[in-house]
């Protein structure tokens, strides 16, 4: 704002009925623009939400600074966020519930600032963007968000030391080279699922807070994950086997919109892989085995509840985005299917749930049976989602629901 | 001794969790389990570290759980008696492994997403069963244990 400005005497009409609206004075319209404001910017601000208090306060921190910044001003006491505000305890502790009350518990549908102020907080004019992309509620919400991420904290677990290690039985060649195999797989989609979350992270704004808290556990999850099969891999006299095809998890790396890639990893494929980790845990040759596929399944299945729970709100809050939805899942279920092009973890699968490499083929079976289960259980959270996609789910997929409905009429 | 399955049992391996530190390191455990045994119908509550409550239900209080656990009265009797010779559940009697070995499934649910319940407290749950082999359990029909 240039100091030599003339003064300005009357408030352009446009300007003056949105100042009504944002609740701006005359008196403060006239002298910003005798200071050389320009109208448009100040429709900006007064749509952008910014009080008539943000505004005096910016104009006395400009003010300080242009005096050498020495004056102190104290102007921040008087900031007209929600004060006195006294959240208690509950059983959980002092949960992100517990503090979402009056103006900070208000989720905006979409979110207008570019910056990382935190919701509730007041914004000052002249904050550097962050670049983010992701502004609506829909694009990311879920209602569960805030208590997931309590449940992840609370629910933490460290492989080094939770998993009894030396209770890992030596085990025949053929057992340990298929349970190295499985790990080396596990290993290398949580890692991915951690990056790819990660590279989104920064695309969330602020004002959604719970998700990007939720999501920042889930990244550690992914991490935990590489670690804790990585372990497994390199603690009983194997090692890591080959590389996955990479064919299934192209579709969550390739992803456009956050709510696509949430479909493809966190209903999709996390819930097919849920499933993988719970017949691990049935099949197991040891208890510490067992247990470390117990404690992976807890922080899974809060992974799937996200994903599920979001495509539940995007669907009733955005009917319009149905088709897109299914679109998205019959791609990433073609993909998935493509890793059945994977034939070293399928056979090592095999192995594990037939007990030797002589009863692969028992083994074989019991892998299909894993296949009609992940089936079963993906269609009854799309269910729940409002999703039923008995009907529509590619082909190869769908034979399974038939075979199970076939076999329980 | 108590007599399984009953409110009174239930209350017995509740007091014990919940004066348990490694039942509460495992976290907080938010959810309402149903328990069927034959006719027998109860219900768990789990709210925070702790196990707040069991109660007799009904066939249609079974509309308000998570999930329940359902299998028949013998196989009730074979995995609390595996857990109590063995401490907690040998590698055939976890919860996750009867879950699999039983054609409909031993956690059941009207609700496909409150079912994954049973995933996510499953260490939790896992450890209420297995504290159970710290008591002496007089079963309906047959041996004692």
């Amino acid at each position: 704002m240039a100091e030599d400005s003339a003064a300005v005497t009357e408030v352009p009409a446009e300007l003056g009925e949105t100042a009504k609206l944002a609740g701006w004075s005359d008196d403060l319209i006239l002298q910003l623009l005798s200071a050389g404001a320009q109208p448009a910017d100040l429709m900006r601000y007064m749509t952008m939400g910014v009080s008539e208090a943000q505004v005096r306060q910016y104009m006395a921190q400009q003010a300080s600074a242009e005096g050498g910044g020495m004056e102190l001003t104290l102007a921040w006491l008087d900031v007209p966020t929600e004060w006195g505000t006294k959240a208690k305890p509950t059983k959980h502790g002092l949960t992100l519930d517990a503090i979402n009350i009056g103006k900070y518990g208000e989720v905006p549908d979409v979110w207008e600032y570019q910056s990382e102020m935190p919701r509730g907080a007041v914004a000052i004019s002249g904050v550097e963007g962050m670049g983010y992309s992701v502004y609506e509620k829909h694009e990311l919400w879920a209602d569960n968000a805030a208590q997931l991420y309590e449940e992840a904290i609370q629910r933490r677990w460290r492989p080094a030391s939770d998993v009894d290690w030396e209770a890992i039985q030596q085990l025949p060649d053929d057992l340990e080279h298929a349970i190295c195999q499985i790990c080396t797989h596990f290993s290398e989609k949580a890692q991915l699922e951690a990056d790819v979350l990660s590279k989104w992270q920064e695309r969330l704004s602020y004002g959604y807070h719970e998700v990007k808290l939720y999501l920042a556990t889930v990244i550690f999850e992914g991490a935990r994950h590489n670690e804790l099969f990585r372990k497994r891999a390199l603690s009983n006299g194997g090692g890591l086997g080959l590389q996955s095809t990479g064919w299934g998890i192209r579709s969550a790396t390739d992803a456009r919109n956050f709510t696509e890639l949430i479909a493809i990893q966190m209903v999709l494929q996390d819930s097919f892989t849920l499933t993988q980790y719970e017949l691990c845990e049935r099949y197991a040759p040891s208890l510490a085995e067992k247990q470390l596929f117990r404690l992976a399944m807890q922080d899974k299945a809060r992974h799937v509840a996200y994903g599920i729970a979001h495509l539940k709100y995007v669907l009733l809050h955005k009917p319009e985005r149905r088709e897109e939805l299914e679109r998205y899942l019959d791609k990433a279920e073609f993909m998935l299917l493509a890793d059945d092009k994977d034939t070293a973890t399928r056979e090592a699968f095999a192995i594990l749930f037939g007990g030797s490499q002589e009863k692969i083929h028992e083994g074989l079976r019991t892998y299909e049976e894993m296949r009609a289960r992940q089936v079963q259980q993906y269609l009854a959270r799309l269910r729940w989602a409002t999703l039923e996609r008995k009907d529509t789910l590619v082909p190869a997929l769908r034979q399974y629901a038939e075979e199970r409905e076939a076999a329980t009429a | 001794m108590a007599k399984f399955p009953s409110v009174e049992w239930f209350e017995e391996v509740k007091n014990l969790v919940n004066n348990d530190e490694e039942y509460k390191r495992l976290g907080t455990f938010d959810s309402k389990v149903g328990i069927k045994v034959g006719d027998q119908l109860l219900e768990l509550e789990f709210e925070a570290f702790e196990c707040t409550g069991v109660r007799e239900i009904s066939e249609d209080d079974l509309r308000d759980v998570d999930f329940w656990l359902e299998q028949s009265p013998e196989q009730w009797q074979e995995m609390l008696e595996n857990i109590k010779d063995n401490g907690s559940a040998d590698l055939s009697h976890t919860l996750n492994t009867i879950d699999l070995n039983i054609p409909e499934g031993f956690a059941r649910s009207h609700d496909g997403y409150r079912r994954d319940a049973f995933y996510r407290f499953n260490q939790s749950l896992q450890h209420f069963f297995d504290s159970s082999s710290k008591i002496d359990t007089e079963f309906a029909v047959g041996a004692s244990s």
